[in-house]
């Protein structure tokens, strides 16, 4: 084992954890309901889901028309998918095979 | 449904299973991806188990291989992680203030991105929080992540190019969960925040990088709830 990585490895584990667990810690959840960090804190999780997806399709936009058109079929799977079963789980699954079949079709 | 009075380590564990998916071949190719960099297959599974955030790890084989100083290496990795301070209270807020945090020092741990997803959906659905099911929720993509890294380190590239579109539709699971997440948690007082945050994301991506891209939309969007109106 490299001894430069391990330390990278450490140091940025050691941040991750603390990151993940310190704002638990010291309970930076409590205060007023309808307080300024409430309402921050309560669209945190949208925005970071919204976030996280938009960056997760945005290089499918940049490519080959084959993947944007496995992306449209994706995309389309997952929301009718939810909108049926109302599954996470089964959504998932969904947009997965059908960017897969689609993949595959336009192949 | 998940049950509202019984929030146990294996109802983590099957809740966490849609993350274990997605998880697996996003791993498998980081393992594939730091062997073909010049990592031997130890040194690839010691970031997923020691670092466990998919995005800096991938940057981590960059600049290791580019020969980056340590330090600037080490500090590169940890500001990509920043937005995780946000994930723990905002979970807490939606748990309420009767949920306990006595060892959050365990399942923090495994507080990534889509656990920190899948569980506020949980939530929102009705679950009950438990330290119980988080330890579960986050034990399994943890597995899946460590699992995934050794199988793909070991397999070397070209393990599934014969199946390019098992391949494609594997690498789609985490834009689906993703948006499947966003659908479960949505409501329409949450429309102007999702708005502003994608905006924000592409904005970010596109005038400067994936990274900032991400940031500019988590923190734009959780400033767009301090405009509206509390309930």
């Amino acid at each position: 084992m490299n001894l430069d990585i391990l330390i990278i490895a450490l140091m940025a584990g050691v941040a991750n954890w603390a990151f993940r667990f310190l704002p638990l810690r010291f309970d930076l959840s409590a205060g007023h309901p309808d307080g300024l960090m409430s309402r921050f804190l309560a669209a945190t999780g949208p925005a970071a889901i919204c976030t996280l997806f938009v960056a997760s399709i945005l290089p499918g936009l940049k490519v080959l028309p084959k993947d944007a058109g496995a992306l449209v079929a994706g995309l389309t799977a997952v929301c009718a998918a939810f909108a049926v079963f109302r599954s996470v789980a089964g959504a998932t699954f969904a947009g997965a095979a059908a960017y897969a079949l689609a993949f595959w079709a336009l192949g | 449904m998940p049950t509202p009075d019984r929030a146990t380590f294996r109802d983590g564990l099957v809740a966490a299973f849609p993350i274990m998916l997605g998880y697996l071949p996003i791993a498998f190719s980081f393992g594939v991806a730091a062997t073909q960099a010049g990592l031997a297959a130890g040194e690839a599974v010691a970031l997923s188990l020691i670092i466990y955030a998919g995005a800096s790890q991938f940057l981590a084989v960059a600049l290791i291989t580019s020969g980056a100083p340590v330090l600037v290496a080490a500090f590169t990795l940890i500001a990509m992680n920043v937005r995780h301070v946000l994930y723990g209270p905002s979970l807490m807020k939606r748990a309420g203030a009767a949920a306990r945090t006595r060892h959050a020092w365990a399942w923090a741990w495994g507080l990534t991105d889509e656990v920190f997803g899948q569980a506020l959906g949980e939530l929102a659905r009705g679950r009950r929080f438990s330290e119980a099911f988080m330890c579960g929720l986050g034990a399994l993509p943890y597995a899946a992540w460590v699992g995934g890294t050794a199988l793909g380190a070991v397999a070397g590239g070209g393990a599934l190019a014969a199946y390019p579109a098992v391949n494609a539709g594997l690498g789609f699971m985490l834009p689906a969960l993703f948006l499947a997440l966003l659908l479960s948690i949505l409501s329409r007082r949450q429309v102007p925040v999702v708005v502003i945050a994608a905006g924000a994301t592409i904005a970010g991506t596109l005038a400067l990088s994936p990274t900032s891209g991400i940031l500019a939309g988590m923190i734009c969007g959780a400033l767009a709830g301090l405009m509206r109106r509390a309930a």
